[in-house]
């Protein structure tokens, strides 16, 4: 309680079902009520349906038997996945190559930009709606897009590329360019958002400190060496994983450009889930890959929490 | 401060001009080729080398886009879906995130703790069981198929609770003493307090809908449910073959232009609220 509550004399708290309602226990009530209509939603969308996925993943089970029917597999999807699936190996291989990345090189690019855009420079609103309009953009009609950018004989990148006397190239339908092309795209999509990140990281930095440097003689490669890169440091952890946990879970691009083709070669762990579960029927083996990403998102979470505590004691 | 010539110090900026254009020029050509094959002849679209502009724009591939590509359908659709999840995740979280930041409770904090841990769930694991659910509840090709499951976002009550917390407890104190029911301060006495948040908030629950595919995709196998990057899959696969991509390219900037419109007027709460839930390592 914080302040003390003046009560007009009167008979007490009204009584009703036979429960005192104290103005604690009103409160109390209402705020069951207010939690109730989420907490259902969460219990029937979220934490039900996880034990039940953790579930469906130890059986065999097409989605048409009754659930009371599945077939009993115990880790087995999970053994097969991991030592004899032919294709999911090389998914999990794709979907981290995509996500290092695209990743690091929009930390790099992003992070660049925000320093240029961080200086006096003139129209700086209209450069950063024009870097982010991508982030805005559904990542499906950004695919179709591409896929005509990126086609072999009226793509305009390989109109761009016959201009410098380079040939053109086959891309989404090479087997050693699509993974590129798409990792590509990905970039174009988001170096905004890391733009806008570390932008706001930027502002974060009193102005003291490079005043102080300068006063020092420090030139400005110094001052980014001494002071920017540190100080930006918990950024670049929180864009980083935050964004490898995002790319981990590509669909939509691959989905739209290649199909997971040509050969497997941009074959992602949710499109081959996706694949599995609703082309293939196979909905415990789909559940235990999900299982598995999920276990390995879980792990960069929990390291990323860690790793930030460790900076707030030390 | 260290002294540098007028020439370093002009070139620098030249070159920083040249970098930040040359980037933006990067991130614009792409759309602003998407519409300019939009408006010319597939003729022109395959000539090599490339021509830049229609010689003549073909407004008539749009009307012939409306008959192959039910785009008001879709955009209604579309439109109605995400405000629909919008108003829902709204609602829940300010609820709960009301709840969390000012009632007191018995299990008040295993319940936060259960929503913090399904925040770090992604949707891929509640992907197959959720799917079974709906279609257990017989929702498949429902409106209510396509927007319930969404309603309910951890990160929503989260968001709402972080900011709700930060309010004075003397508003609602007073609001009490005048005898206001809690319903009513929460609509009359919060709901104002934490229109920011719900801004921003809202702006990003909207277009995530509006731009999801993955989830209408398994929902909506009825072309009448379809939301825009349902069509734009659908007029994809039609479309594959040169001949049409005008056709294809028309069909990609009507649905791209909407969320583009939108983000240009509301640009700054996405920034705002890009600094405010982003930046927090």
């Amino acid at each position: 309680m914080k302040m003390a509550r003046v009560t007009p004399a009167y008979e007490g708290p009204p009584r009703r079902f036979g429960i005192r309602w104290t103005p604690r226990r009103q409160r109390t009530f209402w705020a069951y009520v207010f939690v109730s209509l989420p907490l259902l939603g969460l219990l029937l969308f979220f934490v039900g349906p996880i034990a039940f996925g953790l579930w469906v993943s130890l059986n065999d089970w097409n989605m048409v038997t009754p659930v009371t029917q599945m077939r009993w597999r115990g880790l087995d999807n999970y053994v097969y996945l991991l030592t004899r699936d032919p294709i999911f190996p090389r998914a999990m291989a794709n979907t981290f190559a995509f996500a290092a990345g695209g990743v690091t090189v929009n930390v790099v690019l992003g992070l660049s930009l925000a320093l240029l855009l961080n200086q006096s420079i003139r129209f700086k609103p209209l450069w950063r709606v024009l870097y982010f309009l991508p982030v805005m953009t559904a990542p499906l009609a950004l695919a179709v897009l591409f896929g005509f950018l990126f086609n072999r004989n009226y793509g305009l990148v390989n109109d761009f590329l016959v201009s410098l006397g380079i040939a053109r190239q086959p891309f989404l339908s090479h087997p050693d360019q699509a993974l590129l092309v798409i990792i590509a795209i990905a970039i174009y999509q988001y170096v905004g958002y890391y733009i806008v990140i570390y932008l706001a990281g930027l502002q974060g930095i009193p102005k003291e400190l490079y005043d102080a440097a300068s006063v020092d003689g420090a030139n400005a490669w110094q001052r980014l060496g001494y002071i920017t890169l540190p100080l930006l440091k918990p950024v670049t952890l929180f864009v980083v994983v935050t964004n490898t946990i995002g790319a981990l879970q590509v669909f939509d691009i691959v989905f739209a450009t290649t199909g997971g083709g040509p050969a497997n070669r941009t074959m992602t762990v949710v499109l081959y889930m996706y694949d599995t579960a609703f082309k293939f029927s196979r909905m415990g083996r789909a559940s235990a890959m999900a299982f598995i990403l999920f276990l390995i998102i879980l792990i960069i979470t929990l390291v990323q929490l860690r790793l930030l505590r460790d900076r707030t004691r030390g | 401060m260290e002294h540098r010539s007028p020439v370093v110090r002009y070139l620098g900026t030249l070159l920083t001009y040249a970098a930040v254009v040359a980037g933006a020029v990067v991130m614009l050509v792409p759309f602003l080729w998407m519409v300019n094959a939009s408006l010319m002849t597939p003729g022109e679209i395959q000539a090599r080398p490339p021509v830049w502009f229609p010689a003549e724009p073909q407004f008539n591939t749009y009307a012939r886009l409306v008959e192959v590509m039910p785009i008001f359908r879709l955009y209604g659709n579309s439109l109605f879906v995400a405000i629909a999840t919008t108003v829902g995740v709204l609602f829940t979280s300010s609820l709960a995130g009301f709840a969390f930041a000012k009632y007191d409770f018995p299990g008040k904090n295993v319940l936060f703790v259960l929503i913090l841990a399904t925040m770090m769930v992604p949707f891929f694991v509640t992907l197959i069981p959720v799917f079974f659910i709906v279609r257990q509840l017989g929702w498949i090709n429902t409106y209510q198929g396509l927007i319930v499951p969404g309603i309910i976002s951890a990160y929503g009550i989260f968001l709402m609770r972080q900011f709700i917390s930060t309010l004075p407890d003397e508003l609602l104190d007073a609001a009490r003493i005048d005898g206001a029911s809690e319903p009513r301060i929460f609509y009359s006495i919060l709901m104002p307090l934490v229109t920011p948040a719900l801004a921003t908030l809202g702006t990003f629950t909207f277009i995530a809908s509006w731009n999801n595919f993955l989830w209408p995709l398994l929902i909506a196998t009825d072309r009448d449910l379809h939301t825009l990057p349902l069509g734009l899959n659908a007029l994809r696969t039609f479309a594959a073959e040169a001949r049409n991509l005008d056709l294809l390219m028309a069909g990609t900037t009507l649905s791209v232009l909407p969320a583009l419109i939108l983000f240009i007027f509301l640009q700054r709460y996405f920034v705002k609220g890009i600094a405010l839930t982003g930046v927090k390592g």
